[in-house]
């Protein structure tokens, strides 16, 4: 049977095997990690949001590389799934584009913060992460159901699905855009577009700071979503 | 009761059960409802609900030792004086901490959001605390394996805390370092603490051979370490290291239950193996319990989703809160519980062992958190399902997922009333007597020779 010395020399030996193999891979990651987190594209702006992350203890809802809490969005592709003009939005005023959501901080930031936070999320969003985050393979199947209007606009993929749904893919907080262009004109969809409140006062769908051409763009594609049009 | 510096240990048991009462009020602050949002936003009350998690085991492991320590060591402790003083100082930065927390005072670093400043007067108050506990065994007439054991993870739990105070810009590299603290601490070093705590209740409570009690405590920590430095790698999947740690993390951290395993089997084994019937029947509850839920909280449900291929999906969810709840209650929060309720009658002098207030305690704690991990597990799953398998919007997920909060609430009322209990009890028990009990003591101490 084992002795207590034995034993001993077994967690000795172990620790020191497993601490000293353990240390060495730490010293290889090192040197990989710069290549695979694109090292050379780490500019001041980055840091700066990295700092601001920090500060305002951001992981204390959120996730970003899927660590922090689980209270509010996974944002490691938040550059590519939303893009810059929506976490301006967001970081600007969080319930004008969530209104009546599960809420988050107002922070004051200024337009140089917010940029850096954006370079910061973008930076993050081309790592190479061994594949994190994963794809949705169920959801893609419904979305492969075929849309008129063709390819959808990446405006209308980044920001207008966070609330509304289009052949079953997107948000719930605002209604459904199947068939809207049987509801509305395009005057009408680029006026209530340019400013909801003007044309319905008290709407909840805020007003988002987009390009005269990413309007045409969006206006354009819901006008063609007409049921009839399949 | 052997020594008079022992009593200190009760100070320190009374501030856990200060921090874990505000910890618990903090989980109830923010349970997924957020109509406290304007005062408490959630990560405040999720910093605070961690921090005082940290900090009142800490203090609870410190108790441990301070009580530990001169009955192993048949002395008292070195600097009676300085482990008053230490006390005093941890509570100090606790509190500013946890207030700082409120007015944006912190890291923003998931379990080490306590700011910099404080850090290194966490760094000193532990090393003075380690000095008083290492001057003791170092001076002592006899040296056990036990006390060694304690002593060895007491220090490395201070060590590691260093890494996680290197500076970087690099996002990878700090996760990278906040692992080697986080995950090292609590699937390493504080596992070398838990397993003494244990062997040393063990040997109290059941009678067993020192012997062979130690052994198997060298055989578990030896697990421990074998499995867990290179399963810190199960942190390392997805933040921009190389792709080996997929399998260095998942091979290694499939073996860490093995260690929780070990520990559960040794509880049990010695429990029922031990002729002697120590009056103290809920120490002996809260240490077999202690053995047998860490087995299942940090064991089975954290090898649930350590490999790598399931991982990818429940990384960043709600399964990761239903693992961590169970585990640290399982591992830490009844080790913590169970060394209290051997000490305190030998603390106090009273023999309030078996009341039904302390069964209820038990009971309903362990139903509760059961409950808790049974709804935080299925809202993960869920979670998993809606949000990455079928690519539904995060907020659309949070509001299917609801009802599962309200069942988490109810279990988490239940778990709440057993702590209350435990309280209600703790206070029962009194303030520690000033002299030194000698039958008591000597009832402990005839535990120790063999059978």
């Amino acid at each position: 049977m084992l002795s207590k010395s034995a034993a001993r020399a077994f967690f000795l030996s172990g620790t020191l095997l497993f601490g000293a193999v353990f240390i060495w891979l730490t010293v290889d990651t090192f040197q990989r990690i710069p290549a695979q987190t694109n090292a050379g594209d780490l500019n001041e702006s980055v840091v700066r949001g990295k700092h601001i992350w920090e500060e305002n203890n951001c992981m204390g809802c959120h996730t970003l590389l899927g660590e922090g809490a689980y209270y509010a969005p996974e944002l490691t592709r938040v550059y590519d799934r939303r893009g810059p003009a929506f976490i301006a939005a967001m970081l600007k005023d969080p319930e004008a584009v969530y209104p009546g959501q599960r809420r988050m901080v107002k922070y004051d930031f200024n337009e140089e913060q917010i940029s850096d936070m954006i370079a910061f999320f973008e930076w993050i969003g081309r790592m190479d992460l061994n594949g994190f985050p994963p794809e949705p393979t169920i959801g893609m199947a419904a979305a492969a159901i075929a849309i008129p209007g063709g390819e959808r606009p990446q405006v209308f993929t980044q920001i207008c699905t966070a609330c509304h749904s289009l052949g079953g893919v997107g948000g719930t907080i605002g209604p459904a855009l199947d068939g809207v262009g049987d509801r509305f004109d395009r005057g009408y969809l680029m006026r209530w577009i340019t400013d909801p409140q003007a044309v319905k006062p008290g709407t909840q769908m805020p007003k988002l700071e987009l390009t005269e051409e990413q309007r045409n763009e969006v206006v354009i594609f819901l006008s063609k979503q007409r049921e009839a049009g399949l | 009761m052997k020594y008079q510096s022992q009593k200190v240990a009760y100070w320190f048991f009374a501030t856990c059960m200060l921090l874990l009462s505000l910890q618990l009020i903090m989980a109830f602050a923010h349970s997924g409802f957020d109509v406290l949002h304007p005062w408490i936003p959630f990560n405040v009350a999720r910093a605070s609900h961690n921090n005082l998690l940290v900090m009142w085991l800490l203090a609870g492991f410190m108790g441990a030792a301070y009580f530990i320590i001169p009955d192993e060591c048949e002395r008292p402790l070195y600097w009676p004086r300085l482990a008053y003083v230490q006390l005093i100082a941890l509570v100090v930065v606790g509190v500013t901490a946890i207030i700082g927390f409120h007015f944006g005072w912190w890291e923003g670093r998931k379990f080490l959001e306590i700011p910099r400043p404080l850090d290194y007067l966490v760094v000193v108050d532990v090393l003075l605390f380690v000095a008083n506990i290492g001057m003791t065994i170092w001076k002592a007439p006899k040296m056990t394996t036990t006390s060694i054991v304690l002593f060895f993870g007491l220090l490395m739990a201070a060590l590691l805390y260093l890494p996680g105070m290197i500076p970087t810009d690099h996002q990878t590299h700090d996760a990278f370092w906040r692992w080697w603290v986080v995950h090292l601490w609590v699937e390493g070093v504080w596992e070398l603490i838990m397993g003494a705590i244990l062997a040393y209740l063990l040997i109290r409570l059941t009678g067993v051979d020192r012997e062979i009690v130690e052994k198997w405590l060298y055989v578990i920590v030896g697990f421990t370490f074998l499995s867990g430095i290179l399963g810190t790698g199960h942190h390392y999947y997805f933040i921009g290291t190389p792709s080996y740690w997929l399998w260095i993390g998942g091979i290694f951290s499939a073996l860490e239950p093995l260690a929780f395993l070990g520990m559960a089997i040794y509880g049990v084994a010695l429990a029922k193996k031990g002729g002697r019937n120590h009056p103290n029947r809920m120490a002996l509850f809260w240490t077999v319990g202690c053995c047998i839920m860490s087995f299942v909280g940090a064991g089975l449900l954290g090898f649930a989703h350590t490999l790598p291929q399931v991982n990818l999906f429940t990384h960043g969810t709600l399964v990761t809160a239903m693992h961590g709840h169970m585990a640290f209650w399982g591992a830490y929060a009844m080790l913590v519980l169970a060394i209290m309720t051997y000490a305190l009658p030998l603390l106090t002098g009273r023999k309030l062992f078996d009341t039904p207030s302390a069964s209820y305690a038990f009971w309903s704690t362990n139903i509760g958190m059961v409950c808790m991990t049974v709804a935080f597990g299925v809202a993960g799953v869920a979670q998993v399902y809606l949000e990455r398998r079928a690519g539904m919007e995060f907020l659309d997920v949070q509001r299917e997922l609801k009802v599962h909060f309200i069942g988490l609430i109810l279990a988490a009322s239940l778990f709440t009333s057993g702590i209350i209990a435990f309280i209600y009890n703790f206070i029962r028990y009194g303030l520690p007597v000033g002299e030194v009990e000698e039958s008591v003591s000597a009832g402990a101490a005839a535990a120790a020779p063999a059978e």
